[in-house]
């Protein structure tokens, strides 16, 4: 029944559109995301950004234009061939998500993969494609090593740990030259795989550069008292505090603040728990003035990262977070190496996407574009530093990008 | 009634030494590989846990230890990380030693709850253990350095590997159900106070299941890690480890021979596949399936398949007997 009623659709389709009449084979991508488990929210938004940048890409966008693939329907070069996802769920498994790539490898047989949120799991599941020789591309895993394994397979189009902690002290130089002081540096970061790897590649960078981290605190993200680890900043007196940490925490963080009267000058959070649409509802405020990372800001009425966002909100009825929209752009990047390369051989997406040299206007990120080294790292990976004033977050900083002006120091509440 | 029996186990265990060379589908033999993985840990796990009736919650720390000793061997020394097999068991000796001799004085309950604490505890510390990786975890050889490495591309070596492991665990406790210790610690498992009051030197022996149970899951754990190429607190100390060793016995047949195997044989293709046929649509069907077949378990078969089959089969031919 539902394959004759699918069948009558289908007919005036084809006879509006007689270039697609015969229309090529669907490609097929895999994409492994934690659909449950503990970061189970964040792969269904992945989710729900993925299938959108499906729709981008198979339907015609032409407001969309500069955006790969927005203007027309499918891929060009493959003769119209609509992409399709096979969706993988990893359950926050390392071992799950080596099972979930050969099976979306072999049985599937996808010409590429992407994914997988949890850089343990993306380290795992790559390693399979790279022994099948398909090519993976990661949009959203920041962990350092994934690209300092010399796989010939592996591209990551995000910005990674060393990226954060450059664009860190880049900002704070540029705010040591307006007359503030950032010499003493604090980090504050849950114990986990997320905050320990993080923190580390900031204090790299900072060594790097010549500086020292003057505080390092380290937490259970599932306590429910930080109120030590606030008394302990107190008595440190740093200029500036960066956390990296999960929702509840740093909501936690930005109440104990308050009730102990504690204001730094300067409070970063990393991305995370800061851009949970429930840190500005529960405590903006509270942290007025907090900073944080994002490589996705809607910006002006007009812009194409509006237009996306308000296409996102409308599905969803969420505006559209730094992580979902980093793996959508991995996802764009990939299906135009696909639409370069003119066929599905991985060996061709391969070089295609070797050859990637896409420029900033025609990404919907804020990378300053899309170049990769010889480990598959993205050269112009990039993120704004975004400040929360009044009920939402605006980008600051680097002033090219900026909506508004940065407000330092740090207010927390009135 | 039992030699029939035989004859069925005989005919799985057959069977699963020709399946993934049956398939030439490369899911479907990693499936096999992780059956007979699965089967191993479970099966170390019944020694102590089911001849013997101490139900461990935490083999999870024997299999995380043994996972890092392989890892730590690469990432430290420079060797294939099989060589760290053997440090693994080594490690579990002594931690057996060390975990027995106090926790043995505990029964039933109180000593499930004190391996749950010694897991969680081992989790905690491996945490914090920045030499070993931390939160963050280890990783193994990137790409195969020489062929001790163990890095195939196709999962059928892996099998191969498994299948020898498993083979070598079930003779010893075919031969162990027989011998002097099997009784022992069968009689061990139905009344400690009861074989104590006839002379069994109770907890030399519950030491004895434990050292040959923490190894072989020791050796499980570096297995996984050898074929994963990753080991973290989480997927190597993690309480799931645990469960899933647990509930594998337990559906099988705990104290019994093959009740472990049965067990992976239906467990583990029931995880894989639901997920690669729901794949995004019905998430965590794989754990409702496991909490219903727990619950009809616990109420049907409290012995698991192994007490069920023959009582179904009885039933069919009721003059037989």
């Amino acid at each position: 029944m539902s394959i004759t009623r699918r069948g009558i659709l289908a007919v005036p389709a084809l006879a509006a559109l007689p270039a697609m009449a015969e229309a090529a084979a669907p490609v097929r991508i895999g994409c492994i995301e934690p659909l449950t488990g503990n970061a189970g929210s964040a792969g269904q938004s992945i989710k729900q950004g993925i299938t959108l940048v499906l729709d981008i890409i198979n339907t015609p966008h032409p407001d969309l234009a500069p955006l790969p693939l927005a203007a027309t329907s499918g891929l060009p070069r493959l003769g119209g061939a609509k992409v399709e996802v096979i969706w993988a769920d990893n359950q926050g498994s390392p071992a799950v998500g080596q099972s979930d790539a050969l099976r979306l490898i072999t049985q599937d047989h996808v010409v590429a993969l992407c994914g997988a949120y949890q850089s343990s799991i993306t380290l795992t599941a790559s390693a399979v494609a790279e022994r099948y020789g398909i090519p993976f591309v990661a949009g959203e895993s920041v962990a350092a090593n994934l690209t300092q394994r010399g796989y010939k397979w592996f591209f990551r189009t995000t910005p990674y740990g060393p990226d954060f902690g450059k664009l860190y002290l880049d900002f704070l130089a540029y705010v040591a030259a307006t007359g503030l002081a950032v010499g003493k540096i604090a980090i504050v970061h849950e114990n986990t795989d997320y905050g320990t790897s993080v923190a580390g590649s900031i204090t790299e960078a900072a060594k790097a550069r010549g500086r020292t981290i003057a505080q390092t605190i380290s937490y259970n993200a599932n306590g429910t008292d930080v109120s030590p680890q606030v008394l302990a900043l107190k008595n440190g007196k740093p200029d500036v505090v960066i956390f990296v940490s999960y929702t509840s925490d740093s909501i936690l963080y930005m109440k104990t603040f308050h009730t102990l009267g504690y204001r730094p000058p300067i409070v970063i959070g990393d991305d995370s728990g800061f851009s949970d649409p429930a840190f500005p509802k529960a405590v903006g405020n509270l942290a007025q003035g907090a900073l944080n990372r994002s490589a996705f800001v809607p910006g002006k009425p007009d812009s194409i990262t509006y237009k996306i966002n308000a296409l996102f909100k409308q599905e969803t009825g969420r505006d559209l977070d730094d992580t979902t929209a980093r793996a959508m752009q991995g996802f764009f990047v990939l299906c135009d190496a696909i639409n370069r390369a003119g066929a599905t051989a991985p060996d061709a997406i391969r070089a295609a996407l070797a050859a990637t040299d896409l420029p900033a206007s025609r990404l919907m990120t804020g990378y300053k574009g899309v170049k990769f080294d010889s480990s598959g790292q993205n050269t112009l990976a990039y993120s704004l530093v975004i400040q929360l004033q009044g009920a939402a977050y605006v980008p600051v900083w680097p002033l090219a990008e900026a909506t508004a002006k940065l407000a330092l120091p740090f207010k927390g509440w009135t | 009634m039992r030699a029939s029996l035989r004859r069925v186990l005989i005919a799985i265990a057959i069977l699963l030494a020709i399946a993934p060379v049956l398939t030439q589908d490369a899911f479907y033999q990693r499936i096999a590989a992780l059956v007979v993985l699965a089967a191993i840990s479970a099966s170390a796990w019944n020694v102590i846990g089911g001849y013997a009736g101490q139900v461990s919650f935490g083999h999870s720390v024997y299999f995380g230890i043994g996972g890092y000793a392989a890892l730590l061997a690469f990432t430290k020394l420079g060797l294939p990380p099989i060589a760290g097999a053997p440090l693994g068991i080594l490690a579990s000796f002594v931690l057996s030693a060390i975990v027995g001799l106090p926790s043995f004085r505990l029964r039933g309950h109180y000593f499930s709850m004190a391996t749950i604490a010694i897991a969680a505890l081992a989790g905690l510390l491996v945490t914090n253990w920045g030499y070993a990786g931390g939160a963050i975890g280890l990783m193994g050889p990137a790409t195969p350095r020489s062929p001790a490495d163990l890095l195939f591309r196709s999962p059928l070596p892996y099998y191969a590997i498994f299948l020898v492991v498993l083979a070598i665990l079930l003779v010893l406790t075919w031969w162990m159900e027989r011998s002097r210790m099997g009784f022992y610690l069968r009689a061990i498992g139905s009344g400690e106070r009861a074989a104590a009051s006839l002379g069994v030197p109770i907890r030399r022996y519950k030491l004895y299941a434990l050292f040959i149970s923490g190894a072989f899951t020791a050796l499980a754990g570096s297995l996984y890690a050898v074929m994963i190429g990753f080991i973290d607190p989480d997927s190597g100390f993690g309480i799931l480890v645990s469960v899933n060793m647990v509930v594998m016995a337990a559906l099988g047949g705990a104290g019994t021979l093959f009740g472990p195997l049965v067990g992976a044989i239906i467990l583990v293709p029931l995880e894989e596949t639901t997920n690669a046929l729901l794949g995004g649509g019905g998430t965590g069907a794989a754990y409702v399936a496991y909490g219903v077949i727990i619950m009809l378990i616990a109420r049907f078969s409290p012995g698991g398949l192994a007490q069920f089959l023959p009582r179904i089969a009885a039933r069919k031919s009721p003059r037989a007997a």
